[in-house]
């Protein structure tokens, strides 16, 4: 993978580049502001970028604001945005940024996320595929905030916990292992989250988005 | 820190501190009276000599000397009022700037954690991340004589228990710095309160109405306010349903947490709520309680817009 990276702190930078070259992936730049990221993903194109929500100068959202920008103006780019915090409205904003508001290419992670070597470059790789890799607190704030609204109160608890799973970007066969139950069981509690939630038998994986986006959205 | 407003004699410190340590100014009321009271009887004497002119003749005149003293009493009582007036407002002033120094300061700190402990402790959990992938390859890809290996072993487990460690740090510096100044702040009250929001148990319904934003300092205690009072609503009412609101109009910013629980809050001394109130009161803000028992509990916080 060609990646760009956009992180303020030298030492974290530094470590996320070596991470990625470690695992021999090509990193096309690494800077330490938003506007020479767009700048860097408009020249190299790459398959993703990594991107730290605050940046100079304001120390606020300005990588946020970078991220949404590249969603809409670069969609081969995958964007996996990593934070210290993980705030409701950013995910929203930044899952609501794609033109036609899929979830195809984003990622939204702590911080800590990058930790765990392998992990992170999983996620990046769904990412950098068009995939989505959502943190596991952005899917409860997500699942949380949309509570109030109990048009889909419908859901089973069950069904509530492979669909977060499923907004983390999980394959059924990730989520039957994490849920200890059989495959064949998740693929029934999905099939009855489509029906549920008025989703037409199309498209299995954009269907899968699209479900976890409805049951936000609402 | 704060410099005395130009138009204050300089001379008005030294009196002020002068009454700080006397019975004038921890009895203020009581002096006060005693000021009127010697004017009063100065001006009802003054009147009496006065109305017996016809004993004292060319003495009248002596008549001047008690409505004298009573103009110059009344004229100190009168500086003494004015004095206290500008001082209230000097109070106020410093007040306030130190509510928002205090403020500033927190946001400082909070990211200068951010910039270094946070972001170096990152990069110590990255490469010791790294480190442990690295050394668990190599220990399952060769084998070696049977003290080495044990010794590998021994510190793979080493790098492990040091790069679970470095993940609780940052966990741990995360709810520090959160704890001082949730950055989100930065970018407004109505956006840091969805997320408060969004992680709370019972769930919370937020109605926001902040068309201009209060000042940074106003916007930090409403922040902790609502936290504390959901925190409050999650532990102590048995609630299954809450509403947060937040709305700023006409100068007051008025945030209100009602929920269906058991009710009978009060404000206890050194309870959380007593804190609040606490906290509130430094910028004139107020804290009204309706909580009946068996529900429903109203607490709505009034701030200014500015501290």
């Amino acid at each position: 993978m060609r990646i760009v990276i956009a992180e303020d702190s030298a030492v974290v930078r530094a470590g996320l580049a070596e991470i990625l070259a470690d695992r021999g992936h090509e990193v096309a730049a690494a800077v330490g502001n938003a506007g020479d990221l767009l700048a860097a993903v408009a020249e190299h194109q790459p398959d993703a970028a990594v991107v730290d929500v605050r940046m100079p100068p304001g120390y606020t959202d300005e990588g946020l604001r970078a991220a949404i920008a590249i969603r809409r103006h670069h969609p081969a780019t995958g964007v996996l945005v990593f934070s210290q915090y993980i705030e409701t409205r950013y995910a929203a904003d930044l899952l609501g940024a794609a033109p036609g508001g899929g979830a195809a290419g984003v990622g939204y992670l702590l911080k800590d996320r990058v930790a765990d070597v392998g992990e992170f470059i999983e996620a990046l790789s769904r990412v950098a595929a068009g995939g989505t890799a959502l943190d596991p607190e952005v899917v409860t704030q997500l699942l949380g905030a949309s509570r109030r609204t109990d048009g889909l109160g419908s859901l089973t608890a069950r069904e509530r916990d492979v669909l977060a799973l499923m907004a983390e970007g999980r394959s059924n066969s990730a989520i039957a292992g994490i849920l200890v139950i059989s495959e064949r069981a998740v693929e029934k509690h999905v099939s009855n989250i489509f029906s549920k939630l008025g989703l037409a038998p199309s498209d299995a994986d954009h269907r899968r988005v699209l479900a976890v986006l409805r049951y936000l959205e609402t | 820190m704060h410099a005395p407003a130009d138009n204050v004699p300089s001379w008005r410190p030294v009196l002020m501190r002068f009454l700080v340590r006397s019975w004038e100014y921890r009895r203020p009321r009581l002096w006060a009276g005693v000021r009127v009271a010697c004017g009063i009887f100065n001006v009802v004497l003054g009147v009496l000599l006065l109305a017996s002119f016809h004993w004292l003749g060319a003495l009248t005149w002596l008549a001047a000397l008690p409505l004298a003293g009573a103009a110059l009493i009344f004229w100190t009582v009168y500086r003494l009022q004015q004095d206290s007036v500008l001082r209230v407002r000097e109070l106020e002033q410093s007040r306030a700037s130190l509510v928002d120094d205090s403020a500033a300061r927190l946001r400082r700190i909070e990211r200068d954690l951010h910039d270094g402990a946070q972001a170096q402790m990152v990069a110590v959990a990255m490469k010791l991340g790294l480190a442990r992938d690295k050394l668990g390859g190599t220990i399952a890809g060769i084998t070696v004589a049977g003290a080495a290996q044990a010794d590998l072993e021994r510190v793979l487990e080493l790098v492990d228990a040091a790069h679970r460690g470095a993940k609780e740090a940052i966990t741990e510096l995360r709810d520090l710095a959160r704890g001082i100044h949730p950055p989100v702040l930065d970018h407004g009250l109505g956006t840091a309160l969805t997320t408060l929001a969004a992680g709370s148990d019972p769930p919370v319904e937020l109605v926001v109405d902040l068309p201009e934003r209060p000042s940074a300092a106003i916007e930090t205690i409403a922040y902790f306010c609502a936290a504390e009072l959901l925190t409050n609503v999650a532990k102590h009412a048995g609630a299954r349903h809450a509403t947060l609101e937040a709305a700023h109009m006409g100068g007051l910013l008025r945030i209100r947490v009602s929920d269906d629980g058991r009710g009978g809050a009060r404000l206890e001394h050194r309870g959380g709520l007593a804190g609040l109130a606490e906290r509130i009161r430094t910028v004139d803000g107020r804290l009204l309680i309706s909580s009946p028992p068996r529900g429903p509990t109203v607490v709505t916080v009034e701030l200014p817009s500015h501290a």
